[in-house]
């Protein structure tokens, strides 16, 4: 309540008077319970596997074999890393994870690159150049988009078989360049028909041509979007597991096959801190660029969670 | 050569060869084909730019009917041949096999219950999720922690839960974290959990839903913060408890949002693979369509059986996948 006095002459503003004293507290009515309540169960459901593998993974086998689940580890070792990375057999070879590292750079860069810049241009041409049976084609990459990726795994193979490429890295890299491009594409011209057209018509007038236009006015403009795409495929195809089991040969498996093959590997006794660590390690370029790029991952794989 | 020295070069390669597609075509069509000089010039020019997108848009077509179209007329057709008679057309006798297969029904249960199952759990912890954090002062952190498994493979995932599922013989400590639950809170003995038939199935599901619920969460946190304020202060003003907001004025104003993200996590489910095989590999009653086809494909070597199963994951994905397509075009125009 304002007092008369307060309101009469604002120059000396006498205090307020109202409920005095520190703020009620309410937290522990039924609401803010229900709430804690259930973010505390929802908390343990997500968390704690994640909190068990880092543990584990830093524990010895002997320390790990006296139970003790959730106990953070009493002496630290980065040796089931250390084992994980370089020694950890599979069943065909003992060099561990570093050699399924290399195999996904290698698919990795080169289907991210390719498949981003031709998708980009794909997209710049549907999105600003009306021509004739961009519907159709428009069309055409919808469908491609959502097609489940069953329907096509055989026929590829004997493709691949034709062109000599089965069991090769290119063969790989072609493959997810081909099946990242019809989400590519359609993430591309929704951005570039979002660039107000004055823009590209003032280009045009200026005489700048198909190119001119892309690299100069379009490639500047649309930096985020290339980032969320980059995104997209990078955590994708990082984590592809089927294709890479079906289009390469043991020696050329990509990392997520290597961990599903040394954790499945049946020599010896199990070594959980080993299959952790090999967890963490195949997780840890995905984490590392979540933890970079933030809102712009979560763009990223909200985009790619639609395709086939 | 060094790995990296190899991806380079084919970097190089690939996208030089698309550069230099595009510069050489188009130089092509401008100078040689359709000169912009001449009597014609007008005409040549307008022409030109009729052709020109195609002439980029190319590449991608010829990718995309090499490695998408072809591929599902050819899986048809296999669907219909036979491996051990070379190829000769036998009707429907693939499908009529592979219907006499216990373990296919197995896996079209299996499929049905996942489908029944976690979308709807996916979605409902989402929504959960979404509308619980957005009032604390940690919610972002429990956003991030929640979406986090996003960022793992399928593979990682089914390599981490199997370590909760972990049995050991009952005179040993347990290594398994729900077998040390079990036991902590009164269990007589440890489980072999994915070794329980139909139960293995949803502690099979529980990876997934665990996966699919951060995507489901801030796409429907994102909806949430776009309903107007002025609804929900009306409904505060009426008098309506947490719980009427929630359902009556927040849920129905996000609908559209559900169904996106339910028929996205069906997508994914329709298509489940790499848990199953990492995890089970559909031992013990856990098959699923796409393990069946792998198995047929890849094992088996049958691939009449193998492209059948893939056109049954093929007809049971067409419903949303039409449904999808008329919604992108209605929404894209």
């Amino acid at each position: 309540m304002i007092s008369a006095t307060a309101a009469a002459s604002p120059a000396t503003r006498a205090p307020l008077e109202g409920p005095r004293g520190p703020k009620p507290r309410t937290r522990f009515s039924r609401r803010n319970i229900f709430i804690y309540g259930t973010l505390g169960l929802v908390a343990l459901y997500y968390a704690l596997p994640l909190y068990v593998m880092i543990v584990t993974s830093l524990k010895g086998m002997p320390e790990i074999r006296l139970g003790n689940v959730f106990a953070p580890p009493v002496e630290i070792t980065f040796e089931p890393w250390v084992k994980a990375w370089s020694t950890a057999c599979t069943g065909l070879n003992c060099d561990g994870l570093s050699r399924g590292f290399w195999n996904s750079v290698r698919i990795l860069i080169p289907s991210v690159v390719l498949s981003i810049a031709i998708a980009s241009v794909n997209g710049y041409a549907l999105a600003n150049w009306r021509f004739r049976g961009a519907d159709l084609f428009f069309t055409i990459l919808i469908v491609g988009a959502f097609i489940p990726y069953q329907v096509m795994i055989y026929p590829i193979v004997i493709i691949l078989r034709e062109m000599g490429l089965y069991g090769s890295l290119t063969g790989l890299v072609l493959v997810h360049s081909v099946f990242g491009m019809p989400i590519l594409t359609l993430l591309f011209r929704n951005y570039f028909t979002s660039i107000p057209e004055e823009l590209f018509k003032a280009a045009r007038v200026d005489g700048a041509g198909f190119w001119g236009i892309y690299f100069r006015i379009m490639l500047p403009m649309s930096l985020p979007i290339f980032v969320v795409a980059m995104i997209l495929q990078v955590t994708g195809i990082w984590n592809d597991f089927l294709f890479g089991v079906i289009y390469t040969k043991p020696d050329l498996y990509p990392m997520t096959v290597q961990l599903n093959n040394i954790v499945n590997s049946v020599q010896g006794v199990k070594e959980y801190n080993v299959n952790m660590a090999a967890t963490l390690l195949t997780g840890l370029v995905p984490l590392a660029i979540y933890f970079v790029s933030g809102k712009l991952f979560v763009r990223g794989i909200a985009a790619g969670a639609v395709k086939g | 050569m060094h790995p990296a020295m190899q991806g380079l070069l084919t970097i190089v390669i690939g996208v030089g060869g698309c550069i230099g597609y595009f510069y050489f075509s188009n130089m092509l069509l401008d100078k040689v084909i359709f000169p912009a000089r001449g009597p014609n010039i007008g005409r040549n020019i307008n022409r030109a730019n009729l052709i020109r997108p195609w002439l980029f848009l190319f590449p991608a077509v010829f990718a995309l009917g090499l490695y998408l179209a072809y591929p599902v007329v050819e899986t048809l057709r296999l669907s219909v041949t036979d491996r051990t008679q070379d190829g000769a057309f036998v009707g429907l006798a693939n499908y009529s096999q592979m219907f006499s297969e216990p373990k296919f029904w197995e896996a079209v249960r299996n499929n049905f219950l996942w489908l029944l199952i976690v979308p709807a759990a996916a979605t409902g912890f989402g929504l959960l999720a979404a509308q619980l954090t957005d009032r604390i002062s940690w919610g972002n952190l429990a956003k991030s922690l929640i979406f986090m498994p996003m960022a793992i493979s399928f593979v990682g995932a089914g390599v981490i839960w199997k370590l909760v599922y972990e049995a050991r013989p009952a005179d040993v400590e347990q290594i398994g974290v729900l077998n040390a639950i079990y036991l902590w809170l009164g269990g007589t003995e440890p489980q072999t959990w994915l070794t329980l038939p139909l139960w293995n199935n949803f502690f099979l599901m529980v990876v997934l839903v665990w996966i699919q619920t951060g995507f489901a969460m801030v796409i429907l946190s994102a909806a949430l913060r776009g309903i107007p304020e002025e609804t929900i202060e009306a409904a505060i003003i009426d008098g309506a408890n947490p719980f009427q907001i929630f359902f009556k004025i927040k849920v129905p104003q996000i609908m559209g949002t559900i169904v996106v993200v339910w028929t996205t996590i069906t997508l994914v489910v329709l298509k489940i693979f790499d848990i199953v095989f990492a995890m089970t590999n559909g031992q013990w009653e856990t098959q699923v369509l796409a393990n069946y086809m792998y198995d047929k494909l890849f094992r088996s070597n049958d691939w009449g059986v193998g492209s059948a199963s893939a056109m049954i994951i093929m007809l049971m994905v067409t419903p949303i996948l039409v449904w999808n397509v008329y919604n992108a075009r209605k929404e894209m125009r």
